[in-house]
């Protein structure tokens, strides 16, 4: 199965084969100042199976983990469609709103639950929380 | 002010959250500094909403829109403050649009 991630304007896309090796959810408030929402979704996929067409521009910050992250995001409307973790180099991580689809596989990760503000909460019998 | 929760699609795409969360205030209560780029999309009423972000780092700050009238919405996450975090009465999309897995847990006005 591949799914198309796209900005939204619709100029930046990615399209993403197969399926995430990882879902998650993160609370931390870098998360919240780059979406704006009080946290970002991310599916990671093995590096190979994502293509990205169209422009973008980037943006790099330093994680809390000491590592760099790079994201890219439309220079038209702002939405950052996908980064990567020099973390974690064999992957890139693609922002689950991109994907405007309700039925995108659920999170199992849900982390810096610290930061969590209380009127939300990320559900799942399976869903792993770290503070 | 209002605190509303959108689960639109644009909204999804915009944060690339899975929700967009807006706190309005009104025009004159807000300041805004520094460069911003923006962007203009119709909304689903026909309305231009006009969004500014940042063009270093692509996050949408605050957004205009007829509806508001003489108010600004502003993303509640670019606060980033977790001394502040407002609570949402209102829940738009939220039948259609929104992913089983996100609960919110107080009462909200929930539509479509």
């Amino acid at each position: 199965m591949t799914r198309i991630a796209a900005c939204d304007c619709g100029k930046l896309r990615v399209s993403c084969e197969g399926e995430p090796v990882r879902v998650s959810v993160c609370h931390c408030l870098e998360c919240q100042k780059r979406t704006g929402s009080v946290f970002g979704v991310s599916a990671r996929y093995p590096k190979e199976k994502v293509r990205a067409e169209g422009p973008s521009r980037q943006y790099t910050r330093i994680a809390d983990s000491g590592f760099k992250v790079t994201f890219d995001f439309c220079p038209n409307c702002g939405t950052t469609v996908h980064w990567r973790l020099d973390q974690f180099p064999d992957v890139t991580a693609v922002a689950v709103g991109a994907f405007a689809d309700r039925d995108f596989p659920a999170p199992k990760h849900s982390v810096s639950e610290r930061r969590k503000h209380e009127w939300v909460a990320v559900a799942g019998a399976s869903v792993q929380h770290k503070d | 002010m209002r605190v509303s929760i959108c689960h639109c699609q644009a909204c999804q795409r915009r944060t690339g959250s899975v929700f967009g969360v807006a706190a309005r205030y009104l025009r004159e209560k807000v300041t805004i500094e520094g460069e911003a780029s923006e962007y203009v999309r119709i909304g689903d009423e026909g309305n231009e909403i006009r969004f500014r972000f940042c063009p270093h780092c692509g996050s949408t700050v605050c957004w205009e829109m007829p509806a508001f009238n003489d108010g600004i919405a502003v993303a509640i996450g670019a606060f980033a403050d977790p001394g502040y975090t407002p609570v949402p009465s209102r829940s738009i999309y939220d039948a259609s649009r929104r992913h089983a897995w996100v609960e919110i847990t107080v009462p909200v006005e929930r539509r479509g």
